[in-house]
């Protein structure tokens, strides 16, 4: 990953971002797939080896159950033997218990050895499904790269073949201010609309030539107080 | 969602009172000029990958800015991405953007707010780097 980032930098800062020329070309992006690929089959081949592998140490462990099992009913028969006094066929069974034991032995080694391969091949599985996600991590860097560099150079040459030049920063400002100003404007309009449909308008007016009925209502108030209080 | 389902969907659509007026632009990759009302100045392009659908808008070009203070306005456009909401600032080519990225299983309520927001930023940062333009 780190790789891919530093080849579009320098890509990047060398200028060498113009159309035609993709920052990592498409034999880069190719060999990406290509090792995309890869990661892929062999993850797919190492969980193939893996599940078959799992199910030989399953079988195992049954045999190696099997063994036991039957060791251990061998020895009951054999005490049984014992006691009935029957040496020679008591000897005839530990022979066969001696039997089983040695095959459970052999087979819990054979299964160890599985069990070690199991172990290396699950690491295996996991370092693959890493890289897989790595790798597909790095194509989608480069190809929504080229995509952007594809696009923008797109949108360029479309609005310059438009309106003669993409517009500039400064013309661009310019009508912003503009089209702000004009809302002002509008809503400055619309304010005083309401004051007139209102008659806020005229009352502001009377205000201005110091006529205020609210303040002569209240003096009214206050003058017919004063005239009681006097009375 | 891909840009042609775009188009349809955003024709007659509204939010947040705004409307949006979609026109494809020619060419071999499937890209969208979005303009959002009360916001027509900064126009906002939309193209559809199969990870992203990426809306971008231009702001300036390279050439527009004072090479003297290119140090300050680098600093202060990535102080100002991190807060900014659904858009973050980039550069491609020459010219500097403000772009945000969806995920292309978003809906059109979605798609619909990121380019009402990006206009409405690329407009903000317009007016609040004025002063570095040359």
């Amino acid at each position: 990953m780190r790789t891919v980032l530093k080849k579009i930098l320098t890509a990047m800062r060398g200028g060498v971002n113009e159309l035609g020329e993709a920052v990592v070309d498409g034999q880069g992006n190719r060999i990406l797939e290509q090792e995309l690929r890869d990661a892929e089959q062999e993850l797919k081949q190492a969980k193939q080896e893996l599940a078959a592998l799992m199910a030989e140490s399953a079988s195992l462990a049954r045999q190696i159950r099997v063994e036991q099992d039957s060791a251990s009913k061998r020895e009951q028969d054999a005490s049984k033997a014992l006691a009935a006094g029957q040496e020679e066929l008591a000897r005839e069974v530990a022979e066969r218990i001696v039997g089983h034991e040695r095959r459970a032995g052999e087979l819990t080694q054979t299964r160890e050895l599985l069990q070690q391969r199991i172990n290396g091949l699950k690491e295996r599985v996991q370092r693959a499904e890493r890289q897989l996600a790595d790798y597909r991590r790095e194509l989608q860097v480069v190809k929504t790269n080229e995509r952007v560099l594809r696009t923008t150079a797109q949108i360029d040459t479309n609005i310059n073949s438009n309106q003669s030049s993409l517009s500039t920063a400064k013309e661009t400002l310019e009508r912003i201010r503009d089209r702000q100003a004009r809302e002002e404007d509008r809503q400055t309009a619309s304010a005083s609309l309401e004051k007139e449909l209102t008659g806020a308008d005229l009352d502001e007016k009377l205000k201005a030539a110091g006529i205020d009925s609210e303040q002569d209502a209240v003096n009214d108030v206050l003058a017919r107080l004063k005239g009681n209080q006097a009375q | 969602m891909d840009t042609q389902s775009l188009t349809l969907a955003l024709g007659d659509a509204t939010h947040a009172g705004r409307t949006f007026d979609v026109m494809p632009v020619a060419g071999d990759e499937p890209v969208l000029q979005v303009t959002v009302s009360g916001a027509e100045e900064t126009p906002v392009y939309i193209t559809v990958t199969d990870t992203q659908i990426l809306c971008l808008a231009y702001l300036f070009d390279t050439q527009e800015l004072n090479p003297e203070r290119l140090h300050e306005l680098h600093e202060n456009m990535l102080r100002i991405s991190v807060p900014m909401p659904l858009s973050a600032l980039g550069k491609t080519g020459d010219h500097y953007v403000v772009y945000g990225a969806l995920s292309p299983t978003s809906g059109t309520a979605e798609i619909m707010q990121e380019l009402v927001t990006l206009a409405e930023n690329a407009i903000d940062l317009l007016q609040t780097f004025e002063d570095y333009l040359a």
